[in-house]
């Protein structure tokens, strides 16, 4: 290697060269991993590129986040489409909800769609319960999830009476399974992702508990969305520690944050996690980070990918709830809260050096065009690391009891001097998210609120 | 058929009935969000369809009108299901489906939808098709590690019982000869192995004082040997030292049984001998090795310069953890975050203060951590730890 300049940028040498240790032998793994390292270093590197401008890097070597280019994207991405992207038809509401959520942590006020909004889920709600990805669609648990979170993320009486609270239980009890997690729909696969998706919405819309229907299987009877459940996530972690699509399937970053939050929804913090091996469920969450990319992969010898920033990223919190528990005090976290598990540094140099893409939007890795998922899960994830969320054992601040509702975050840069904060400046950081639901604060309590005022008075039918 | 070739639904009297639904992009002013300029054709297949959904019908006309839609967006799950319905109703001979969804699978690589629906099809057939291993082992050779197939593949694997099937251990051994590190086709060879036993009874690979799992012993040293030889290869492949692990924990072995195996990956180059002392994969060899072999290693041990896998290194800790040499581990995970794996420094940090917790009694608080899983009751609501 190269003498290097010293620079007057502080990048530590871990972030700037391949790792110490390296195999001879070749693979098709092998070969696109050393691509991918040969793809993010010169982005890692480029402060100390003199081609580049001094001035458009922080003084850790970081590039700023283009908060203006990123919501130029969001906006656009919410208008029409050409007819080549024919393929999102059955994805409009998870566009609304990327768009919505990531045009949030930007700062900017979402409110202003609030119309727009219920007009474009109205025409996809049907009558037997939940939301299709579209206008004559069945109903999925996916676009269900990402409507219920639009409409609570720009808010609003009409926007949530546009759900028919109803009809969605009884569709969520005709997906609830024997084996105790939730078809996505009718008809469609079994996995983790319909078990998150089912207990976001169920605990916003404050539906009953019960189930519409008890469900007589050869072990007995379930009579509640949760029965089975806690079970049927466990039996998803694999022997590598990580958590799967469904039981026997390989660990995956995208269901770990799934099953994990759906955990969280159940029981608090401390107790949630109690059904998995935490040893090895650490140890393989933690290995999911790259150096020198910074970046999360989703799984064991897979390459960095901006969105995982969201689903290996959005783990973390939610753990160090479980090792660390609940603050007594109502909204201080202690000293211990403030050192990660993971390398904050390295992801907010990943995500701010590899994934900004030069026409506004974030990206996968620097040879990826941007897209409004990548842009919304990697900016969650930017947000988590520049925050600290911690559960509060009670607060006077709020009406509702809830356990899910207890999540709080402050500002790492209120917290300690900048410096320890991270590398990003202090003008880049982002809002705060829930850490289970994946949208503000406020607005997850706010429709969870006007739920409780709801009817709950529903009959439950045993058909048997 | 006619109805195959550019289809069309206005003008065709086979589909004179049909008053088509076109589609509804909401009341009140202002464009819909995220709004698609669909092609004429697409649209029109659209609203055809919604007509046909709507009223229930299975026939010989709607399942063309899918296949039509699919051809142009394969992401439609919707679609997908009403296929489905139509072939289960009409009774639809399900080889000839399966005929025509090949060659859409092709075309569409990353489209769940299709991998649902074949095993949709597959699940209404007494035995699955004496091609079906060779068309995943192609389809795999496109795309290794596509989940959606392997998902497909653990499905089949255990709905038609072909955990014992010679074929599927030998496309995972060709896979892995391909590629040591597929994720994907280790975690396949651990479900062939122990995934019957742990989808009927729940049992997962957890250890650490938990429920006494019997696992066959044999078959437990035969995956050892296969790990570590696999880790010769390349030992910086964290694919073998995850699975060497799962059985270590599945089998409630000690991994002191591990340690000269893991220090040959943290010793002077020069000082020791690959083909000699360092065979610990032998299968009758279940006791640590010899006290003096042991303290030989520790001479050798060299964690500065002579590191050839940082996954060996992050096993020695938990190693040394074990019984007992908490500053050996300590050093252990200091050089791991400070040379071999510094983006984890967080972590190893972590690991070291675990150390610390066992040696100091008075720190009670972690010590409640640990052990919170264990110390709260079953469906203990709202019990705190701290
Ligand atoms: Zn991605
Ligand atoms: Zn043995």
């Amino acid at each position: 290697m190269a003498e290097v300049i010293p620079s007057i940028f502080s990048i530590p040498l871990h972030f700037t060269r391949p790792p110490s240790v390296h195999d001879e032998l070749t693979t098709q793994t092998s070969v696109a991993q050393q691509d991918t390292i040969a793809e993010c270093l010169p982005f890692l590197t480029s402060a100390e590129d003199a081609s580049q401008s001094p001035f458009d890097f922080n003084e850790h070597g970081v590039p700023r986040l283009d908060r203006q280019g990123h919501i130029d994207f969001l906006h656009g991405s919410l208008r029409e489409f050409p007819a080549a992207f024919v393929a999102v038809d059955a994805s409009r509401p998870w566009m609304v909800y990327w768009a919505l959520m990531g045009l949030y942590l930007l700062g900017e006020d979402v409110t202003c769609y609030r119309e727009r909004v219920i007009k474009t889920f109205a025409p996809m709600q049907n009558a037997s319960g939940g939301f299709g990805g579209g206008h004559g669609q069945y109903s999925h648990l996916a676009g269900t999830y990402a409507v219920v979170l639009s409409l609570a993320l720009v808010g609003g009486e009409r926007a949530y009476s546009l759900i028919d609270r109803e009809n969605m239980w009884k569709w969520l009890g005709r997906l609830k399974k024997a084996n105790g997690g939730f078809e996505v729909c009718e008809g469609g696969e079994v996995d983790v992702r319909g078990a998150y998706c089912a207990m976001v919405i169920i605990v916003l819309l404050n539906l009953p508990f019960e189930l519409p229907s008890p469900i007589h299987t050869k072990v007995g009877t379930l009579s509640t969305f949760q029965q089975g459940l806690e079970d049927y996530l466990a039996k998803c972690q694999t022997l590598e520690g990580g958590i799967s699509g469904g039981p026997g399937n390989e660990a995956h970053g995208a269901y770990a944050f799934c099953a994990i939050a759906c955990l969280c929804l159940m029981n608090e913090p401390q107790i949630a996690l109690r059904s998995l091996d935490l040893p090895s469920l650490l140890s393989w969450l933690s290995s999911r980070q790259y150096a020198p990319e910074g970046g999360f992969a989703g799984r064991t010898n897979k390459l960095v990918d901006g969105c995982y920033s969201h689903w290996v990223g959005g783990c973390w919190p939610l753990i160090e709830g479980f090792l660390y528990g609940p603050r007594t005090a109502l909204n201080r976290p202690t000293d211990r809260m403030l050192r990660s598990l993971y390398s904050n540094e390295g992801l907010t140099r990943y995500i701010l050096s590899c994934c900004q893409a030069r026409t506004g939007g974030l990206r996968d890795k620097p040879s990826k065009s941007a897209d409004s998922y990548h842009t919304c899960y990697t900016l969650a994830g930017l947000s988590s690391v520049q925050h600290v969320h911690f559960y509060v054992h009670q607060d006077a601040s709020i009406s509702s009891s809830t356990h899910p509702f207890r999540w709080r975050s402050l500002p790492l840069c209120d917290l300690v001097s900048s410096s320890a904060a991270g590398v990003y400046d202090k003008q880049d950081t982002l809002q705060p998210l829930h850490p289970l639901f994946v949208i503000p604060h406020d607005a997850a309590q706010r429709l969870r609120n006007w739920s409780e005022g709801q009817s709950t008075g529903w009959t439950v039918i045993d058909q048997t | 058929m006619a109805y195959n070739h550019h289809p069309s639904y206005s003008d065709n009297p086979l589909w004179s009935d049909i008053t088509p639904i076109p589609l509804d992009e909401g009341p009140g002013p202002g464009p819909a969000l995220a709004s698609i300029a669909y092609s004429p054709r697409y649209s029109t297949a659209m609203s055809y369809l919604r007509a046909v959904m709507a009223s229930n019908e299975y026939s010989e006309r709607a399942l063309s009108l899918t296949g039509d839609v699919i051809s142009m967006n394969p992401a439609h799950y919707t679609v997908w299901l009403y296929r489905a319905k139509i072939i289960r109703e009409m009774g639809k001979e399900i080889h000839e489906e399966l005929a025509w969804l090949e060659g859409v699978s092709r075309k569409s690589l990353k489209n769940y939808q299709i991998w649902h629906h074949r095993q949709t099809l597959m699940s209404s057939l007494p035995s699955p098709p004496a091609t079906e291993a060779e068309f995943l082992t192609k389809i795999l050779s496109l795309d290794s590690k596509n989940y959606h197939v392997w998902t497909y593949r653990q499905w089949l694997v255990s709905h038609f019982n072909l955990f014992d099937s010679p074929t599927e251990l030998a496309a995972v051994e060709t896979l892995l000869r391909e590629d040591v590190r597929n994720n994907s086709a280790w975690n396949h060879r651990w479900f062939l192995c122990f995934g019957k036993d742990e989808l009927e009874s729940g049992q997962r690979a957890k250890g650490g004082g938990g429920v006494v799992v019997v696992v066959d012993e044999d078959l437990v040293d035969r995956e050892v040997a296969f790990a570590q030889d696999k880790i010769l290869l390349a030992p910086q492949n964290q694919s073998p030292w995850n699975y060497l692990r799962g059985l270590y924990r599945k089998a409630g072995r000690s991994l002191a049984d591990l340690r000269s195996f893991a220090e040959q990956f943290a010793a002077t180059q020069g000082g020791h001998d690959d083909d000699d002392d360092d065979d610990d994969d032998n299968d009758d060899e279940h006791e640590a090795a010899p006290v003096e072999r042991e303290r030989e290693r520790e001479q050798e041990l060299d964690l500065e310069e002579g590191v050839r896998s940082s996954h060996a290194l992050d096993l020695l800790a938990d190693i040394y953890a074990a019984i007992g040499e908490r500053e050996k581990a300590r050093k252990v995970l200091e050089v791991l975050g400070r040379r071999w794996d510094p983006v984890r420094k967080g972590y190893w940090d972590y690991k070291a203060g675990l150390l610390l917790d066992d040696e100091d009694e008075d720190e009670e608080k972690k010590e409640e951590e640990e052990k919170g899983i264990k110390a709260v009751p079953e469906g203990g609501q709202g019990v705190a730890v701290a």
